[in-house]
């Protein structure tokens, strides 16, 4: 892989972290006076002015902002309104949660996605292709809030096999997994099928095919390696719609991630806190759009070889 | 071919209804026609919600809570039972339903106008403005758009006019992208240039041969956008932080049944009926509008 394919990759990465943070600034600059909010209106003008000065919101917005950046770069996001606990803290604690959900939502999106648009796109135009792609529109309309309700109802309240909340058990995963990893293995599966019946109209196929090649060394061997980088890039771009849709699968279920952390945070108004989610869900985006920017160099070695990105 | 000749007739070509090669698509299916009829039915409850409801959406009756819908042995006045406070379901889910849709209408029309502008800002000026867009752009389409939207509903609290804005402001990159695209290519083409040495204005050329040119693909993103706009209302105020009480959506509706699941399912599952049923409907219907504009797309995918 070239340098200068890599340095502007970083480049680009840095630049997206930089003004994530100062998003982030601005909007909690401009959403008012934190002293303000959180001390009574009644508290002395001078014990105001101690908290500005403790905080360093006297100093001019160029140096807090440049303050600002350090302490993020440090991994300190400030403590929380509400309890006084450091919000990095806060946040660590509900990292594996989210994690162990996500990556198990994630392995059931491809294990459903990936084949099921192969199928699709192997078997076009017949019944297997229109069922996939019923289901593929399906999976897309049906908001994963909804679909959650109704598993909890069926499942919880009416067979009564599973817990309808909280954490702790397997089965406390099913149904948030479920849930989550349904609502975008239809989008991969589109989107397999699609990369699918590019490849398979080109002429390389006819070739394979015509000196006696099998099927399955024909998917498995010709087609698939050549459609992987559309069906990558589809991937991580979805990959951001995964861990918003953790907010809300994990509020139905009351499932302890990083997701209800957030929206609990929003609704109390725990700014501090909430800026330490947002920056590190958009430090997680840009670290894997990097990771699968490295991943075309190793999919596709003419990208690695030119330094330019092909158009997939 | 001439430069002047690949001036294509962009009207025709948007009304067109009859190619050879998209003979399947020319009218819509049954399936399609169902769609059409409940979006219709959507729109008409909508906008008569006030004259259709049999009951104010706000007015309470205590005596009358939890009742269960008239089908299943509750008073007959309650088609679809009442909730908690005793207000009718059937009345608020038409008011619910008005609230959603001009949501999703108003912020539909942000997203696909302030990302159109930008897109042929940015391929007329090219240079710095081209960069910052896309900048914004990348940004954008990098951090989680229901994470950023709650971060400024943190920040800034809610009101209507904000959350109506930050609901606009989903998905207007990739109009900005697929413009700026767009207006690159069409500009290289002759008859923009053409028009340009005549001496006409530069907003001129786009709104009046540009933009038609493009709007083919802008309403086939429309389609696109409009479901997932819905989605994204209606996630927000079943999280509880996008329209607020006494006001109500179809997200809301379906939020504050949630704590009623156990035992009174009836109040909540209606309106996730309705957002599945509608946001369905507009995919199907927007894949035919897909096949009916362009054909070629029905082929390649």
């Amino acid at each position: 892989m070239s340098g200068p394919f890599l340095l502007r990759k970083f480049a680009r990465c840095l630049l997206t972290l930089l003004l994530a943070v100062t998003f982030v600034f601005v909007v909690l600059r401009l959403s008012g006076d934190p002293v303000q909010r959180m001390l009574a209106d009644d508290v002395p003008a001078r014990v105001i002015e101690s908290y500005r000065t403790m905080w360093g919101l006297d100093r001019p917005l160029p140096e807090q902002y440049l303050r600002y950046i350090s302490q993020v770069v440090q991994g300190d996001f400030g403590v929380s309104f509400r309890d006084d606990r450091p919000v990095a803290a806060i946040i660590a604690e509900r990292i594996p949660a989210t994690l162990n959900l996500g990556l198990l939502a994630f392995g059931i999106t491809l294990l459903i996605g990936i084949p099921g648009g192969i199928v699709a796109a192997m078997n076009r135009g017949r019944l297997v292709d229109r069922v996939v792609m019923g289901f593929t529109i399906l999976g897309h309309s049906l908001p994963n809030f909804f679909l959650g309700i109704l598993l909890i109802l069926y499942f919880s309240m009416t067979l009564r096999l599973l817990p309808s909340s909280g954490i702790g058990t397997w089965q406390h995963m099913v149904m948030p997994a479920i849930t989550l990893g349904t609502s975008f293995a239809g989008t991969v599966a589109r989107f397999t099928r699609t990369a699918m019946l590019e490849v398979l109209n080109q002429p390389y196929m006819r070739t394979a095919r015509a000196k006696g090649l099998g099927r399955t060394a024909r998917v498995w061997r010709h087609a698939l390696p050549n459609a992987a980088i559309p069906i990558v890039t589809v991937i991580g771009l979805r990959l951001g719609a995964l861990v918003g849709g953790a907010t809300v699968v994990e509020t139905v279920f009351g499932y302890p991630g990083i997701g209800s952390l957030l929206v609990n945070a929003v609704a109390q108004r725990d700014l501090a806190v909430v800026q330490g989610v947002v920056l590190l869900i958009a430090f997680t985006m840009v670290l894997t759009n990097l990771i699968i920017d490295l991943a075309y160099g190793w999919l596709d070695p003419r990208i690695a070889m030119s330094g330019k990105e092909t158009k997939a | 071919m001439s430069a002047l000749d690949a001036h294509p007739p962009a009207r025709r070509w948007f009304f067109r209804r009859h190619r050879p090669t998209a003979k399947a698509h020319q009218r819509p299916s049954l399936l399609v026609m169902i769609c059409l009829l409940w979006l219709a039915l959507v729109v008409f409850a909508a906008i008569f919600a006030g004259w259709l409801a049999p009951f104010g959406y706000t007015e309470q009756s205590l005596l009358n809570r939890l009742k269960p819908p008239a089908f299943l042995g509750g008073p007959a006045e309650h088609l679809l039972g009442t909730d908690g406070l005793g207000r009718d379901v059937l009345s608020r889910l038409f008011f619910a339903l008005r609230t959603s849709i001009l949501v999703a209408l108003l912020g539909t029309g942000i997203g696909a106008v302030t990302g159109t502008v930008l897109g042929i800002l940015a391929a007329h000026f090219r240079g710095w403005v081209d960069d910052i867009v896309m900048v914004l752009v990348d940004f954008q389409a990098s951090v989680p758009f229901l994470i950023v939207a709650l971060a400024v509903l943190a920040f800034f609290g809610n009101s209507f006019v904000l959350f109506v804005c930050i609901v606009g402001l989903f998905g207007w990159e990739t109009y900005a992208r697929l413009v700026r695209g767009l207006v690159l290519s069409v500009s290289g083409e002759g008859y923009a240039f053409a028009i340009g040495t005549l001496g006409v204005h530069p907003a001129r050329i786009y709104l009046r041969h540009v933009l038609p040119n493009i709007a083919g693909v802008l309403v086939v993103q429309l389609t696109l956008n409009f479901p997932e706009i819905i989605l994204l209302e209606t996630s927000l105020s079943f999280l509880g932080l996008g329209i607020q009480p006494p006001g109500t959506s179809l997200g809301l509706a379906l939020g504050e049944g949630r704590n009623y699941i156990a035992t009174a399912w009836w109040i909540g599952l209606p309106a996730g009926v309705v957002i599945f049923l509608t946001t369905l409907s507009i995919s199907l219907v927007g894949d035919w509008v897909r096949d009916a504009l362009d054909p070629s797309l029905a082929q390649s995918e």
